[in-house]
């Protein structure tokens, strides 16, 4: 190991703290440290380790979550705002035939009430623009919102979405992704097919590897639909002033997309419309993309006053994106020695109503499955189809966990048929430096056999078999 | 939350007057854990939400004549801190410190966690298994009645409109039974039970058998129940791990659990067995430690 | 309207509100105490945690006339205008909060626990959080916290005596 490489000791590692721990004597000093961090700007080679690493780093808005002080969109309130509410359908799949909002704009304190009718361009979507900021006239889930009111309060908005009568035409509904994959299911979004984006990874010879395997083993696996559950429900405010400038406060994570997709559907040129991305409570890929935030500026724009928009915590599972359940099918062929010959894999992905994500998440999902082993010959297929459900989209991992759940419980199944010890069985199998990937990609900091040894080192891993 | 009146009751009596004066229109609010859940969830829609949290009659922990009295607007954590009940009744300790967490068990009542009466409640199994009994009062005067009669299905009791539960009694007799509350969550904090028992009985030392066995179940039927079979299986029998087990499988075979979203029938019922037996076993380690201090 | 009025953070603070407004929107909205957050309205995630005479308890869950008289410490009381409370000096050091957002109702969860017991195992302090939820997975550093918190207040308090003693041998 070279000098650049050294893991800084105790000792050294105290005098770097002493620079950035922040002052108590004074009233808010600075968080930061008044000397820059003792990194040198060197590009570490592979394998290298700066000097920052083992280092403890205060965070910069650290003082002020402590404190109570960081402001979050609900901490934000302006000069005459409203408070506008969301009526959600609670029907999977209908057309809406009626809606009637005169009961509810006839309350007082009812500022104005939105329908989909009224939305220039009424999709957005960060892949495909298939979903509608409120539904018109096709429900696709329960969670789609008919119709959104502001009020000056936000126990009026409730009772208002209460006395907005919404009358529907139930049609079928596509609830198992399995079947909604054949031609005669009905379609999410007709005439489209269900099946909207695939991905298809091969390499070798998938039938020369399952025949040269001395074992063959079969199994589904399946995972459930997860809601990111951040502290912070989606919260925005929205305000469209009288130049017809837009001015939108969000827990967006992705500003720049947000605000092309808020150009698109106000029908608005992108430089009148400014975001400002406060403080997050929590994204977990939750809060990439839009949602409420076309249909508060149209209620701004509307009454002319601030409009501030807050998901109840039901709201939050039912209608914003959740991870995606998949349906994972896996063959892989072993020699008795429990080398991995040949994999064949097939993915379903549950993409609920809208698209959001889910084509990013199905390849990752696709080029992951087969894991982190070399395995001369692999076929992963993956499918994303629509179904009357809860969205799915961006969750940490994109569609790693779920396929790593599936490789890795399959792993133990073999090591157990074969009478292998679990570890020595992914030892046998794992990636080396410069293996290459199922797609092609040669690896380089490949440490998976050394983390695996120094793991089952450290919990005291003993061979079974 | 919807629009309604509040109104602070000063004292037992005040309380008792507006109940009366409501009735059937009003809700009482004492934790409000519950209570305010469902108002956000438009559950109720009561005119008027009579407080009576502040009633500090209702707050007393107090050993009498006839037995120990719990006010039923003792919370969950009075009850943990309470030195009189952690040295009679550790069982109840155990079920309110299985209850929510800090904070709800600082808010969180003994008298509203058995009147929203849901079957997983975790107090109820413990007080039936020392056969506690409640006092109730209304404008027509005070009644007692046993715990059990109190509960009449999920989310229904035997109160009327008007109707205030004032304290919780556990008989005399009973004090200092060996007893032990179990329960199995999904978590260990903030669970609601699966499945909890209750459990007591009474030693005969000269004959090493068990008397007067107790064996409460919740969250396996619409509200606590007893195991009567297995109660008296274990009447009069000597004391060993094996009559324990048995105990367990009996009223497993005697609880009526459903399938829902939290854990199948099935499994439900392999907890009770479990739990029973260990709730047995803690009894009756609880009783050796006991008599040891008492020796001691 | 119920007229309220309660001590909050050392000052007496009083408003005419409707029956149904919680005691966290009263301290947001009518005393813009905005630390306490609402986080899911139903007492689970802790997020709306505050003090009352002594009490960690969901803010969320108590209405406020329920509040009427009582003593209110919110995360905005913690600190002094000179000094950061020792619970927070450690959250800040140990990183302990990551978005933040669940930070408030844990830091008053944690000042309840050591304002009983200097010296919590990490089985208390885990039991004293666990109404608290947390999805940026920030526990362990949250536990480290709260023992290093407990450590400077057991500090504190051997400096304080020790100053109490010198003063009253002082002639």
């Amino acid at each position: 190991m070279n000098e650049h490489s050294r893991v800084l000791e105790r000792d050294e590692l105290e005098i770097a703290e002493t620079l950035r721990s922040p002052d108590v004597d004074l009233r808010l000093p600075p968080v930061l440290p008044r000397e820059p961090y003792p990194i040198e700007p060197l590009t570490p080679d592979a394998r290298q380790q700066t000097r920052a690493v083992g280092q403890r780093a205060t965070r910069s808005d650290a003082r002020l979550h402590g404190l109570g002080q960081t402001k979050y969109i609900d901490d934000l309130s302006f000069p005459g705002m409203l408070y506008a509410r969301i009526k959600r359908a609670g029907i999977a799949s209908a057309r809406i035939k009626r809606i009637d909002t005169s009961a509810a704009e006839a309350m007082p304190g009812v500022m104005a009430v939105l329908t989909g009718k009224e939305i220039p361009t009424n999709s957005f979507g960060p892949t495909f623009q298939d979903q509608p900021v409120l539904a018109d006239p096709i429900v696709r889930h329960a969670g789609d919102g008919v119709a959104a009111v502001a009020a000056v309060t936000e126990q009026i908005a409730n009772e208002a979405l209460a006395k907005i009568v919404v009358e529907y035409e139930p049609l079928p509904a596509v609830l198992d992704p399995v079947a909604a994959m054949r031609e005669d299911s009905p379609k999410v979004h007709a005439p489209n097919s269900n099946i909207y984006a695939t991905k298809v990874v091969r390499k070798g010879d998938i039938e020369k590897g399952f025949a040269e395997s001395d074992r063959i083993f079969e199994a589904r696996f399946s995972t459930q639909m997860i809601e990111h559950v951040s502290l912070e429900p989606h919260a925005a405010i929205a305000d469209w002033d009288a130049n017809g400038r837009l001015t939108i406060w969000a827990t967006i994570g992705r500003i720049t997309l947000a605000r092309a997709d808020m150009a698109r559907t106000l029908k608005l040129p992108m430089s009148r419309i400014r975001i400002i991305g406060t403080i997050v409570g929590g994204n977990f890929g939750g809060k990439n993309e839009i949602s409420q935030e076309p249909a508060l500026a149209l209620l701004s724009k509307k009454t002319g006053r601030p409009v501030k928009g807050v998901f109840t915590r039901g709201e939050e599972f039912t209608a914003t994106t959740t991870r995606h359940p998949i349906i994972m099918d896996y063959k892989t062929g072993v020699s008795n020695k429990g080398r991995i010959l040949a994999r064949q894999i097939r993915l379903v992905l549950d993409g609920g109503a809208y698209c959001s994500w889910s084509a990013t998440t199905l390849g990752k999902a696709c080029i992951l499955s087969p894991g982190p082993y070399k395995i001369d010959n692999v076929v992963a297929e993956a499918f994303v189809v629509y179904t009357n459900k809860t969205m799915t989209g961006a969750m940490r991992g994109f569609g790693a966990p779920q396929v790593c759940f599936a490789y890795e419980s399959q792993m133990d199944d073999i090591a157990k048929a074969l009478g292998i010890d679990p570890l020595e069985i992914r030892l046998l199998n794992a990636f080396d430096e410069g293996s290459s990937s199922p797609t092609g990609q040669v690896l380089h900091s490949v440490v998976i056999k050394e983390s695996l040894r120094k793991a089952a080192d450290r919990f005291g891993w003993e061979p079974r078999s | 939350m919807k629009a309604f009146g509040y109104v602070s009751a000063k004292d037992l009596e005040h309380a008792i007057a507006l109940l009366g004066e409501h009735g059937a229109r009003a809700k009482i609010l004492a934790g409000g854990t519950d209570l305010l859940v469902e108002l956000k969830h438009a559950v109720h829609n009561p005119e008027v939400i009579v407080d009576v949290s502040r009633l500090h009659e209702l707050k007393t922990i107090a050993v009498a004549d006839d037995g120990l009295h719990i006010g039923a607007l003792v919370t969950h954590s009075d009850i943990m801190n309470s030195p009189v009940i952690r040295d009679m009744f550790p069982a109840l300790v155990a079920a309110a410190h299985s209850i929510g967490a800090m904070q709800t068990r600082n808010l969180g009542t003994l008298g509203g966690n058995l009147v929203t009466c849901v079957p997983s409640m975790d107090s109820g199994p413990a007080l039936i298994a020392l056969d506690a009994s409640v006092t109730v009062a209304s404008t027509e005067g005070q009644r007692r009645m046993p715990l059990f009669e109190l509960f009449v299905g999920p989310r229904k009791t035997s109160l009327k409109p008007g109707d205030l539960l004032v304290d919780i009694i556990i008989p005399k007799e009973n004090l200092g039974k060996p007893a032990a509350f179990e329960k199995f969550g999904l978590r260990k904090g903030q669970a609601l039970a699966l499945v909890n028992v209750g459990a007591s009985f009474w030693i005969d030392r000269e004959k090493s058998v068990l008397v007067a066995p107790r064996i409460a179940l919740g969250a396996v039927a619409p509200t606590v129940m007893r195991a009567p079979k297995a109660e008296a299986f274990l009447d009069g029998c000597k004391i060993s791990a094996e009559v324990m087990a048995e105990a367990g499988r009996i009223a497993a075979m005697e609880a009526k659990p459903i399938s829902d979203f939290r854990a199948s029938a099935d499994y439900r019922r392999d907890l009770v067995a479990v739990l029973v037996k260990r709730a047995l076993a803690n009894a009756q380690a609880r009783a050796t430690a006991k008599e040891k201090e008492l020796v001691a | 309207m119920t007229d309220v009025t309660m001590i909050v953070n050392g000052q007496v603070r009083g408003a005419s509100v409707p029956p149904e407004t919680t005691l966290l929107q009263l301290l947001r909205d009518n005393f813009n105490l905005t630390g306490a957050k609402l986080g899911c309205d139903v007492g689970d995630c802790g997020a709306c945690t505050v003090i009352v005479d002594g009490q960690a308890v969901n803010s969320c869950l108590m209405l406020a006339g329920q509040a009427e008289g009582r003593q209110i410490l919110t995360i905005e009381g913690l600190a002094s205008r000179e000094w950061l409370h020792p619970i927070q000096t450690a959250f800040e050091n140990s990183g302990a909060l990551q978005c933040g957002f669940c930070g408030p109702g844990v830091l008053l969860s944690a000042k309840a626990l050591l304002d009983e017991n200097l010296n919590p195992s990490t089985q208390e302090i885990r039991d004293a959080l666990s109404g608290n939820l947390c999805r940026c997975t920030g526990y362990t550093k949250m536990i480290e916290a709260v023992q290093d918190a407990a450590r400077l207040l057991r500090e504190e308090s051997r400096t304080q005596l020790t100053h109490a003693r010198t003063e009253a041998t002082a002639p």
